[in-house]
């Protein structure tokens, strides 16, 4: 029988699902009254007053059944433009926004005029991403409009990708940190060099205190309000608690899990609205959320029940926060996903197993709430965690709800380390939005800057540095590819390319450095950052957090590349099935008339099947790749990369020509680490055994990997412990994460026929999980194409 | 990459597929190698392709092709870390394996060498002298039991299957420590009346090895195949049996054997 909590869980969860996602561009009004406000003054004190304005001045909602309040909109689910990162973005979106295909918004007529009159033009030639696009360099902007990198993401939307301190944010509470930020503040001597530049720091973080204070307490007013209108008994308490615990937390310490919950809440939105930036993650919240939880129940003062109640809660208004992206970002990571990422398990500072009971609530409120976010996911320690944490998380997976993801602790660890961060801080890490690693409070980086389309390195190679989609010359010159007399001279030419689009790539996140340290100061998430308080400088500077890295960039077709490689391998120079010259014609014909051409190409050994002459490359390839990267500084630190393409696999597919491996020109590339759909046929074992010749620990920025398994598989305790085994030997494999989809096929074709029927279906989409009929019917046919492992059905012999 | 120790390595056998992530042919992850040719013909069998001997080409697909025991090894390792951590391993499966035994002795014994868990899945129609030749590197056989009566076994399987039962009885006096699962596949309308069924729980009492009886449900995963290889499925239409029915085969055969499955 449903627990009795489940009845407000489930209006909850239906006010939701009701609920349209809107634009909000009032906001965007309100910082810009603040910044004409304070026009002259230092920047970061402009955004901290223009934020304060948006407190002030921003409409707020207490929904019914709510227990947990807030909002980063004017209402639930809306998304919000950040004016001072990119005003002009949706200037040619105005009227379809509404209507466009990837993740629409609706956006009022009224809302149109307010954008048009009050935001756009104080920000022309001003917002980051005007500069941004002001400066970019030749032969970036070559390489940006032939599709070969992706890189204007960080320049629409700013920091998120991190997780502040949330463990000091619950204990100490935002008006101690006011408190300290003005006692910094009598202490500096302004004679002092450098001190004048920590003043403006410390006065800015006194500003963004009172400025989330003040709208928690809003909220208050508001709770109490609407308790005095309120004719329900029930209610009227549960909204005179909501006052109480909105007039205590985020400001003071939090006393009880009720008010740790809201205190992170109300935080969480605060560092959202500051920068509309993804994956504000939430960490270890079973680490975090323990002690109040202890303390409640040795108290007596709450039930497992409440607690799940409490986190069920959680979870909904977590999911209420949607990414606004442009249209082209918005293809290349669909699904208004904010992939703020929660985790469970792993161990704690002794190297002792860290699961306690809140690790069985986190995943039973995934499994109760059955939303997209947050991202849930369990650090998995073979050596310390229980086989029940595990179980739990397979059995989750198995009622195809897609989270828990499942990470291998050890390897997160060794990313974290790669990074820098010795073993001491190294335990605590916790995956960051997708895929990647963060350590709470402590780690600055953007994870994301850039995507670069590994398909287009070997077109590069086989085509003389240019595009076979535009003709034009997009990279440097190798040669003619006739004139490549052994695999090596090929191979060579594909690496040439690589080293070329990460000194263009690096010189982009270098630009992005620059306008971010003078025109992205973030004083609300600093907050969340002890360290910059120490040192006086905000997260946005180098020496703000305790430690940061370079740009991280993101590999994007991993399994084209490595079958593109090997087809050549295995076609021209081994098997001398084709000549270069016949490929190349082929190639360039898109395989029409050259369809012999093609069924080799498709016959080559592919990745995905534990097969060396496909998987030899792998290790190459990517160590190389890091390699390079790791050859440039900045002022944060070495560039880094990851294998998380969200959904970039597709619209990058568009600028790709046809490629060895078979595939047709401008089809999507392979999503994240995985094989290319159909081609892996020998079962999730193989699978896995090529997935692990990754170098993933070297990859600090994760590597996503997509399974899909029917629910067959899954099925029944046997399903269950085979799941288990599974999750257990990806681990020992060095696998970093695994995303389990466990939904058939068929199902998934009834909800493009009819989403009205599907509207809580929840798919992966490469590292993290979106509403399928939110999708488009690109990605969701791309999804439904991909893969099915369906090798655990009976086999056996005569019977 | 260093090359472990082979016995034999350079036999050849044939084979039809080698499958991995199999859980349904013994405990944990398995790898499955199937080997071709059958000497019995059983009219629901559900992998035909895997009955000849020879290797067999249609449009779309080739059944079978040669491999020497070091192939086949290179192949069977590779899921070994899997059979660790999911206390699984090999299982060898037809065709009937007993018909290229030098191959499959040969196959098992490596595995063992690498000690791996093997699984054997085999009819046992074949001299007792080839049969006791490989038990000593088997840890579990799968022997099907399709009927006890011998005219109907050779109606519906096209051989005796005396020599089926006595070579099962012999199993009775050897030393090897082999784990030993009788398995009938529930043909509906065929051998599923109380009466057979009977018959082959009082034999498979008399068995000191067994471990426990499976039954299995048929199925006809396998009819399409007939039509690519162009052959005819002479079994007709027959449903599969239902759970209550399979639990009331189970019943049945409780009377005869301690531990009985489907």
């Amino acid at each position: 029988m449903a627990k009795e909590y489940m009845e407000r869980i489930e209006a909850l969860r239906q006010q939701y699902l009701n609920t349209r996602v809107e634009m909000d561009v009032y906001n965007a009004k309100y910082l810009t009254e603040g910044f004409q406000a304070t026009e002259g003054e230092p920047w970061i004190i402009q955004k901290a007053s223009a934020y304060y304005n948006v407190c002030v001045k921003k409409d707020i909602y207490i929904q019914d059944n709510e227990l947990l309040v807030g909002g980063v909109g004017f209402k639930p689910r809306a998304g919000l433009l950040c004016a001072d990162s990119c005003a002009g973005i949706i200037a040619d979106e105005l009227d379809t926004i509404s209507t466009r295909p990837f993740d629409p918004f609706y956006l009022s007529e009224e809302g149109k005029k307010v954008y048009t009159e009050s935001v756009q033009d104080y920000w022309k030639d001003k917002c980051l991403l005007d500069r941004w696009k002001k400066m970019t360099p030749k032969d970036m902007q070559i390489m940006k409009d032939n599709g070969a990198i992706f890189i204007d993401r960080k320049a629409v939307r700013g920091y998120g990708e991190t997780t502040v301190d949330w463990r000091m944010i619950l204990r100490k509470g935002l008006g101690a940190i006011r408190d300290e930020a003005k006692e910094k503040l009598a202490a500096l001597d302004d004679a002092v060099p450098g001190d004048l530049e920590k003043s403006f720091f410390y006065r800015s973080e006194i500003i963004a205190a009172d400025a989330v204070i003040l709208l928690a307490h809003r909220h208050a007013d508001l709770a109490e309000k609407q308790a005095a209108e309120c004719t329900d008994e029930k209610r009227k308490a549960e909204l005179l608690k909501i006052a109480e615990v909105n007039r205590r937390v985020p400001e003071y310490p939090a006393r009880n899990l009720y008010e740790a919950m809201q205190s992170l809440l109300s935080y969480e939105y605060a560092c959202f609205m500051e920068q509309n930036a993804s994956s504000y993650n939430l960490g270890r919240l079973d680490q975090y959320f323990y002690p109040y939880y202890k303390a409640d129940k040795e108290a007596g003062l709450i039930t497992d029940d409440d607690a799940q109640e409490l986190f069920d809660c959680l979870w909904i208004k977590i999911a209420e926060m949607s990414l606004f992206q442009d249209e082209v970002t918005a293809q290349y990571a669909a699904g208004y996903c904010i992939t703020v990422q929660t985790s469970c398990g792993g161990i704690d500072q002794y190297g002792n197993d860290a699961t306690n009971e809140l690790s069985y609530m986190m995943i039973q409120a995934t499994m109760d709430v059955k939303f997209k976010e947050p991202n849930m996911a369990v650090t998995y320690s073979m050596a310390k965690n229980p086989d029940s944490l595990l179980h739990k998380a397979v059995e989750a997976i198995s009622m195809g709800l897609t989270m828990p993801a499942i990470y291998s602790n050890d390897v997160g660890i060794r990313m974290i380390l790669n990074k820098g961060i010795p073993l001491s801080e190294a335990w605590d890490w916790n995956p960051c939005g997708c895929v990647e690693t963060n350590v709470s409070g402590k780690l600055k980086e953007y994870t994301d800057i850039a995507d670069i389309n590994m398909g287009a390195m070997v077109e590069f190679a086989l085509n003389d540095g240019k595009s076979r989609i535009t003709g034009e010359q997009v990279s440097v010159h190798t040669g003619d590819p006739r004139d490549f007399k052994t695999f090596d001279d090929f191979f060579a030419a594909v690496m040439k390319h690589i080293d070329h689009a990460v000194d263009v790539i690096t010189s982009g996140n270098q630009l992005l450095d620059y306008l971010s340290m003078n025109y992205r100061p973030v004083p609300v998430l600093s907050m969340g950052f002890p360290h910059t308080m120490e040192v006086g400088k905000d997260y946005s500077q180098p020496g703000g957090a305790k430690y940061s890295v370079g740009g991280g960039v993101i590999t994007v077709g991993q399994a084209d590349i490595v079958n593109s490689v090997a087809a050549v391998k295995y076609l021209v120079y081994d098997e001398k099935k084709c000549t270069m010259d016949e490929l190349i014609q082929a190639l360039d014909a898109d395989f029409v008339g050259y369809e012999d051409i093609q069924k080799m190409c498709l016959d080559a050994p592919k990745y995905g099947n534990d097969d060396e002459r496909a998987d030899f490359c792998v290790g190459q390839i990517f160590s190389h790749v890091v390699d390079q990267f790791e050859t440039y500084d900045t002022a944060f630190g070495k560039m880094t990369c990851g294998m998380l393409p969200v959904s970039g696999n597709t619209p990058i597919g568009q600028w790709v020509g046809a490629l060895p491996s078979g595939r047709k020109a401008t089809t999507p590339l392979t999503d994240g680490i995985g094989a290319t759909g159909g081609t892996d046929v020998n079962g999730p074992t193989a699978l896995l055994k090529s997935v692990s010749r990754i170098p993933h620990a070297r990859y600090t920025q994760g590597t996503q990997l997509n399974m899909k398994f029917e629910p067959e598989m899954l099925k029944g305790e046997t399903g269950i412990m085979h799941g288990m085994n599974m999750v257990k030997t990806m681990s020992t494999l060095d696998v970093y994460h695994a995303q389990i989809n466990c939904v058939d096929r068929a199902v998934l074709e009834d909800a493009q026929k009819n989403p009205q029927d599907h509207k809580d279906l929840l798919i992966r989409v490469a590292g993290y999980t979106a509403f399928f009929v939110e999708l488009s019917k690109e990605t969701q046919d791309e999804i439904i194409g991909r893969t099915e492992i369906n090798n655990w059905a009976p086999v056996g012999c005569g019977c | 990459m260093s090359v472990p120790v082979i016995y034999d390595g350079d036999r050849k056998g044939t084979v039809l597929r080698i499958e991995r992530s199999s859980v349904h042919d013994g405990p944990g992850l398995r790898t499955v190698l199937f080997l071709k040719g059958c000497p019995l013909r059983c009219q629901w069998c559900s992998t035909p392709e895997s009955q000849s001997f020879e290797i067999e080409k249609t449009e779309e697909n080739t059944y079978g092709t040669i491999m020497s025991v070091e192939q086949v090894m290179r192949e069977l390792r590779k899921d070994s870390l899997f059979f660790f951590i999911s206390t699984g391993g090999i299982t060898v499966s037809g065709g009937e394996i007993m018909a290229q035994p030098d191959f499959t002795r040969s196959v098992l014994k490596n595995c063992r060498m690498e000690c791996m868990h093997t699984a054997i899945e085999t009819t046992f129609f074949a001299q007792w002298e080839t049969i006791h030749s490989i038990l000593p590197y088997v840890n579990l056989a799968f022997v099907d039991m399709k009927f006890f009566t011998k005219e109907l076994h050779e109606k519906y399987c096209g051989v005796d299957n005396t020599l089926i039962q006595e070579n099962l009885l012999k199993t009775n006096d050897i030393e090897e420590k082999f784990q030993l699962v009788i398995r009938t596949p529930i043909i509906p309308g065929i051998n599923d009346s109380e009466e057979e069924l009977c018959k082959i729980g009082a034999f498979c009492s008399k068995l000191k090895k067994l471990s426990y009886m499976q039954l299995l449900p048929y199925h006809k995963l396998g009819t399409a195949t007939y039509a690519k290889l162009g052959r005819e499925y002479l079994l007709g239409d027959i449903q599969s049996p239902t759970v209550d029915e399979m639990a009331k085969h189970v019943k049945i055969m409780e009377r005869y054997v301690e531990n009985v499955i489907f």
